[in-house]
């Protein structure tokens, strides 16, 4: 009888439990169980055949699936380093401005309202070879003699979408490290500079072990959704010029949609969201230790 | 002396280097939007003009005319998406953030077995790839005959918002101090009371703030709604957007007018709340 009557937490929690499991958990149940499948769209009856782990050998041993891996690591590595570096500088910037902070905060969110979407149209206009604004600017400026082929150069292209990438994701770095800034006490960093520290040891040894989980809070942030990519590179390149900007993303999604190679695309899929999860568990790991450290209750 | 003199020079030359690198940050991050509001504006032969035009000639409304004045321009029905888009994201939006309510309020005010775990779980949902997720979506969603509805884009961006409407409601039950509502109920309060007169009205702009982030994460997402919305019954604007460059003759002037459309709801909701969510976020990363 006693099992019967829920405590009021798991009442409480069950909606999003209900609502999470049908919509996400059992959907990727669902799609582990047809990566075991030579399952494609125009065949429904290969759902019901079962190859083993054939489907993730031919992923594990295929040339593309491992450039775009390579790829989608080399970009994200690349992305969030800058990100992180850039926005600690804005915030900093932003911080030791003397007049009109809270119209640099709220020019400073700007780009978090651009939906990837936008970003992607955005800099595929900007990078334009034939009318985009850079290549105007280029030759107005005398800086370039001929148009760039930003986006159909495969290194350009690259370069193009990490840059949209940068733009779009460096102000969530910048806002919760200026939080971090302004919540911070400012006794330490006058005992410091009594002390006799230098602006760098004061930096390094008071204030960044203080912005540490504001720093972690962002990339947890970041890294529930380092998949936006897609949306950017889907517009600006769609995995092109001849594959060289193809991501493990946009790979996942032309071979379902495009081939109907659906067990293949779930085989690739499920190391993808493998990899989300790792990342993402790491930085959560960090966030509660940085937590703990400042002595904050969880 | 001397050293005053060249301390003094150090200083000015700091606050120069300051300015110049506040100015220079500002202006990468606002000069993309402004072209955008800027070629919407002017005429197709302007934007294409070689060697480019720098300064307007003539600007007009004209790209918003037409987009909005029925099926021209391509036939690219916006007013239907921008109908969806709506529809899709206001109702997710609600039943996200009273399942989120209740969650965060969970989390916030009991203690209980896996806690932690039970947080971890709900963020790793959120941290599914969008495109990874869609695959299984997709093939239920048509198995179900709910491809292309409002219904199953509701279903799945309501999913998509409870793990950070939980995250962020969660904090801020955090900020409202348990004693409030301990003290209303020794007052005679029943705990729903409590809750619905004490509580909830000191956390509403923290649970406002969660919902409009929330009907910024549906009114933006598009690696699913690709998927899964296939005509104008349920595209959303995301998607519409593409209807631009599917053709061969992309129409920049059209794209731009569409992209500040999309904008400018979001622009105006993400002022205000920009406090409450960083607030939101950070809790407990400020104070014990």
């Amino acid at each position: 009888m006693k099992s019967l009557k829920l405590s009021a937490p798991t009442l409480l929690l069950l909606p999003a439990i209900i609502v999470l499991a049908a919509v996400i958990v059992l959907p990727l149940l669902f799609s582990l169980y047809s990566s075991f499948t030579p399952f494609r769209l125009t065949k429904p009856e290969t759902i019901w055949v079962l190859i083993g782990f054939r489907n993730y050998v031919t992923a594990l041993t295929s040339y593309e699936f491992w450039t775009a891996f390579g790829r989608t690591v080399l970009l994200l590595t690349i992305a969030l380093n800058a990100e992180m570096m850039l926005g600690l500088g804005l915030a900093m910037l932003v911080n030791k401005a003397t007049h009109g902070q809270r119209l640099l905060r709220t020019l400073m969110m700007f780009p978090m309202m651009f939906s990837p979407v936008l970003v992607g149209f955005q800099f595929k206009f900007l990078f334009n070879d034939n009318v985009g604004f850079i290549n105007n600017a280029l030759q107005s400026l005398g800086l370039a003699t001929n148009a760039i082929p930003w986006l159909i150069d495969g290194n350009l292209a690259l370069f193009s979408i990490i840059v949209a990438e940068i733009w779009s994701s460096t102000s969530v770095f910048a806002i919760l490290i200026l939080a971090g800034l302004l919540a911070m006490p400012q006794e330490p960093i006058e005992a410091a500079r009594v002390d006799g520290c230098t602006p760098w040891q004061t930096f390094r040894f008071v204030t960044w072990p203080y912005l540490m989980p504001f720093a972690f809070i962002a990339m947890t942030i970041r890294s529930l959704d380092v998949a936006r990519a897609y949306d950017i590179v889907k517009i600006m390149t769609d995995g092109g010029p001849a594959k060289r900007t193809e991501l493990l993303w946009t790979l996942i999604g032309r071979t379902a949609y495009s081939d109907g190679r659906m067990g293949f695309a779930n085989a690739m899929a499920y190391i993808s969201i493998l990899l989300s999860i790792l990342f993402t568990v790491y930085f959560f790991r960090k966030l509660a230790a940085a937590r703990q450290q400042i002595g904050a209750e969880w | 002396m001397d050293l005053n003199t060249s301390h003094r020079f150090k200083r000015r030359a700091l606050k120069f280097a300051h300015l110049v690198g506040l100015f220079l940050a500002m202006l990468v991050i606002c000069l993309p939007g402004l072209w955008i509001v800027l070629s919407s504006l002017r005429p197709t032969v302007e934007i294409m003009a070689k060697p480019p035009v720098w300064i307007p000639q003539e600007l007009s409304f004209d790209a918003y005319r037409a987009m909005f004045g029925g099926a021209g321009q391509g036939g690219i029905p916006v007013i239907d998406y921008f109908r969806n888009s709506l529809i899709i994201s206001i109702t997710s939006t609600i039943i996200a953030l009273v399942v989120g309510t209740a969650g965060g309020y969970a989390f916030a005010r009991y203690k209980f077995k896996g806690k932690s775990g039970i947080f971890l779980g709900f963020m790793l949902t959120r941290a599914v790839p969008g495109i990874a997720l869609s695959l299984p979506l997709f093939m239920i969603f048509a198995r179900l005959g709910i491809i292309d509805t409002h219904f199953a884009m509701i279903l799945v961006y309501v999913a998509l918002n409870v793990p950070f409407t939980i995250w962020l409601i969660d904090g801020f039950f955090r900020q409202v101090p348990k004693d409030l509502a301990e003290a209303a109920q020794i007052d005679g309060c029943t705990l729903w009371q409590a809750f619905w007169q004490v509580e909830f009205p000191l956390a509403g702009p923290g649970i406002a703030s969660a919902g409009i982030f929330a009907f910024l994460t549906s009114w933006n997402e598009y690696a699913l709604a690709s998927q899964i919305t296939r005509s104008v019954n349920s595209k959303t604007l995301p998607v519409g957007l593409l209807d631009y460059t599917s053709e061969f003759t992309i129409d920049w002037r059209g794209m731009c007018a569409l992209a500040v459309v999309m904008i400018i709801p979001a622009l105006t909701l993400t002022f205000i709340i920009q406090k409450h969510l960083v607030s939101g976020l950070t809790f407990g990363a400020v104070k014990g």
